[in-house]
């Protein structure tokens, strides 16, 4: 992706995200839009990014979210960003589009218009407020006027790549606390990184890490070719896989401290178990994935490993 | 965190397409109506088919031409791998000649060494073995007591290797051997010897394994004397060549790929329009193989790049062997019981029976995590 986007990105997180935004930002608690933050991503032009008369494209798009991940970002950042690149057809206004699926939408108590993947643009709404397990607002739209809109099938493909790209972030994020924590905290008289089993125990996460971050980057880069569905598949796949298993050790060598609202690192851990079941499950790419691969049968299985199709 | 692990997002150039035809096609037509059990690289030890490969330029192909070499790509060469071990060809042959002491002998040894075996192998013509473990030293590589003693007309040689894939029917084996006693550094005194397996002094003896076959022996080393210019490198430098040659022989598909042909034939048996179940467990099986391939192209691109991305191959031998032995375990679970002549319990049943091996071979999980975790900056 453009150097100067990720510079911008990674300053600006770094700069305003912290554990205090995200106590606030976080449902039921309080579900406060961080509006601060979200004029300063503005003001960057951080959510255009993507748009086709931005000069940026789609893998700095999903570049963005895996940075935006790093940082656990509170805001339904994935939505605008997709909802300006490949709805140019949603009607301008002040404020911002969320997406909706099945009626539910990350901060739509924010937002002025919500697009469901149904086919209809909400425009003036009542929400009943709602988070995922992570605390992240997931509101359902109520009522209100509505306006039939057209939804390219491809959306709910890149919303699902939106997921693995910020839980390629997250997870990164995730592994370089835990192994930090393993080298800081001593027991038996020295870190307990010197200890084998955590030895093993990291080096099993940075596997996942490493497996998850190379599908998801193989998605990225796969946009625009004609394998580019399957890869996405692929990476939604293996990154949700990757999300549980790096949460577990990740808690497991934090030990008691990891488990309490105070430590940060649940605010990683929790967004990885939200993402991987939002925009389908492993086992709903999984089928999608391994039916196409059927379908071109046992003597061309390699041939459909090999180029994604 | 004071180390990243990098798997640059790197693909494999278009123009590899072209040659990955050439190689279906050649596999299609020199392997006609056989039956593969597995993919594995230990499997097939067939020196007219090593021939032929040699004779298309697909062995050494990243090796200079002055020395039989192709002067092609590590991407290239990744293809030709992958395709090989995709189909089950009998590859064992020269594989460890072309993954591992062709590459060593063009980094450390001699001009008269790589004049005198590069081209041989290049031809598929050479074989050679790997002269590591020995009976009390398996992953603790640095304590091998084989010596070499220099003595006039060469190197005299005491001592027993083990576990050597191929001995008993390959040309060749380098030998890691201790040429100075052990002293504070452990890993200082080390050397490789380029021995001939058919030398005077050298006994090679068979060892069955648990699926019945025979492909590892025991080697001893009985007074065996070798010449001077057996010595590959330097005296000494041992440690530091032995490890160079881990990068080759940790990242490449030959680690993920050994239980595929498990995969072909469950696809076979559940047919093109499978119940959601299987459809869902052969998707998940092929998205950790798509993104397996992608690590270890990465590290090819690496390679191509002159780097030497010792934790990273480590890495994806690691993660590629637990999914080549979780492979057959979920397809057994999702596949009914079958008579053993049937292609998918055939190929169940030889896969299982191997894994075992899996992550032994090439150094065992728990030498590759430690790896890993030095890497990551905690030893």
């Amino acid at each position: 992706m453009e150097a100067l986007i990720a510079e911008t990105a990674e300053r600006i997180f770094a700069d305003h995200v912290d554990k205090d935004l995200l106590d606030r930002a976080e449902a039921p608690a309080s579900g406060e839009f961080p509006d601060a933050l979200w004029r300063v991503v503005q003001n960057a032009g951080l959510h255009l990014v993507g748009r086709p008369d931005s000069g940026s494209d789609l893998g700095d798009l999903f570049g963005l979210l895996k940075i935006a991940g790093r940082h656990a970002l509170p805001l339904p950042l994935a939505e605008v960003l997709v909802a300006n690149a490949v709805l140019p057809d949603v009607p301008e206004g002040s404020g911002f589009a969320t997406i909706a699926v099945d009626g539910v939408a990350p901060w739509a108590r924010a937002a002025t218009r919500v697009l469901d993947l149904d086919g209809i643009l909400h425009v003036s709404f009542t929400v009943e407020p709602g988070a995922n397990i992570a605390g992240e607002p997931r509101d359902r739209v109520r009522l209100g006027r509505t306006a039939p809109v057209e939804v390219p099938g491809e959306v709910y493909r890149y919303m699902g790549l939106s997921r693995t790209s910020l839980m390629a972030g997250a997870l990164e994020r995730t592994m370089e606390m835990t192994v930090d924590y393993a080298m800081e905290r001593i027991q038996f008289g020295r870190p307990i990184a010197k200890f084998q089993a955590i030895q093993h125990n990291l080096a099993v996460l940075a596997g996942e890490v490493a497996a998850a971050v190379r599908a998801c980057d193989g998605a990225i880069e796969a946009l625009g070719t004609v394998g580019a569905d399957n890869q996405i598949a692929a990476a939604k796949a293996r990154v949700g896989e990757a999300a549980g298993v790096v949460a577990e050790i990740a808690h497991q060598v934090h030990g008691a401290f990891g488990f309490t609202h105070e430590h940060s690192l649940h605010h990683y851990t929790r967004r990885l178990l939200a993402w991987r079941d939002e925009y389908g499950r492993e086992r709903e790419w999984q089928e999608q994935l391994g039916r196409r691969a059927s379908a071109r049968g046992a003597d061309q299985l390699w041939d459909f490993i090999t180029r994604g199709q | 965190m004071s180390v990243q692990l990098r798997f640059d997002p790197i693909e494999l150039p278009p123009e590899t397409q072209a040659l990955r035809t050439e190689v279906r096609e050649f596999v299609a037509r020199e392997m006609p109506g056989e039956s593969w059990p597995n993919s594995d690289f230990n499997q097939g030890h067939s020196p007219a088919f090593s021939r032929k490969l040699g004779e298309r330029g697909w062995i050494g192909m990243t090796w200079p031409k002055a020395y039989g070499g192709g002067e092609r790509s590590f991407f290239e060469r990744y293809v030709v791998t992958e395709e090989l071990l995709a189909a089950g060809a009998p590859v064992s042959a020269h594989w460890i000649a072309d993954r591992q002491s062709g590459p060593l002998l063009l980094r450390y040894g001699t001009e008269a060494q790589r004049r005198q075996y590069l081209p041989r192998i290049a031809a598929g013509e050479c074989y050679f073995s790997i002269g590591m473990s020995e009976p009390d030293s398996g992953s603790d590589l640095a304590s091998v007591r084989t010596r070499a003693a220099q003595v006039d007309g060469g190197w005299l040689v005491n001592g027993a290797k083990i576990w050597t894939t191929d001995a008993h029917r390959n040309h060749h084996i380098i030998a890691l051997v201790r040429t100075a006693p052990v002293g504070e550094n452990r890993h200082a005194g080390l050397s490789q010897l380029l021995i001939d397996l058919d030398a005077d002094g050298v006994t090679v003896r068979p060892i069955k394994n648990m699926a019945g076959g025979e492909d590892f022996n025991e080697v001893v080393f009985d007074d065996c004397l070798v010449p001077h210019e057996a010595l590959i490198g330097e005296a000494g430098n041992g440690w530091t060549q032995v490890t160079s040659e881990l990068g080759y022989e940790r990242s490449g598909p030959e680690r993920f790929l050994s239980a595929f042909r498990v995969l072909v034939e469950f696809v076979r048996h559940v047919g093109p329009d499978p119940d959601p179940d299987a459809a869902a467990l052969i998707g998940k099986l092929a998205s950790h193989l798509m993104t397996l391939r992608k690590m270890s192209i990465s590290v090819a691109g690496m390679l191509q790049g002159g780097r030497t991305p010792a934790v990273e191959a480590a890495l994806v031998k690691s993660v590629g062997n637990d999914f080549e032995k979780l492979l057959p375990e979920l397809v057994r679970l999702q596949a009914p019981l079958l008579p053993s002549d049937h292609p998918l319990q055939r190929s169940l049943s030889q896969t299982l029976l191997h894994a075992p091996s899996f992550t032994i071979r090439g150094g065992t999980r728990e030498i590759l995590r430690g790896v890993i975790a030095r890497g990551l900056g905690l030893r």
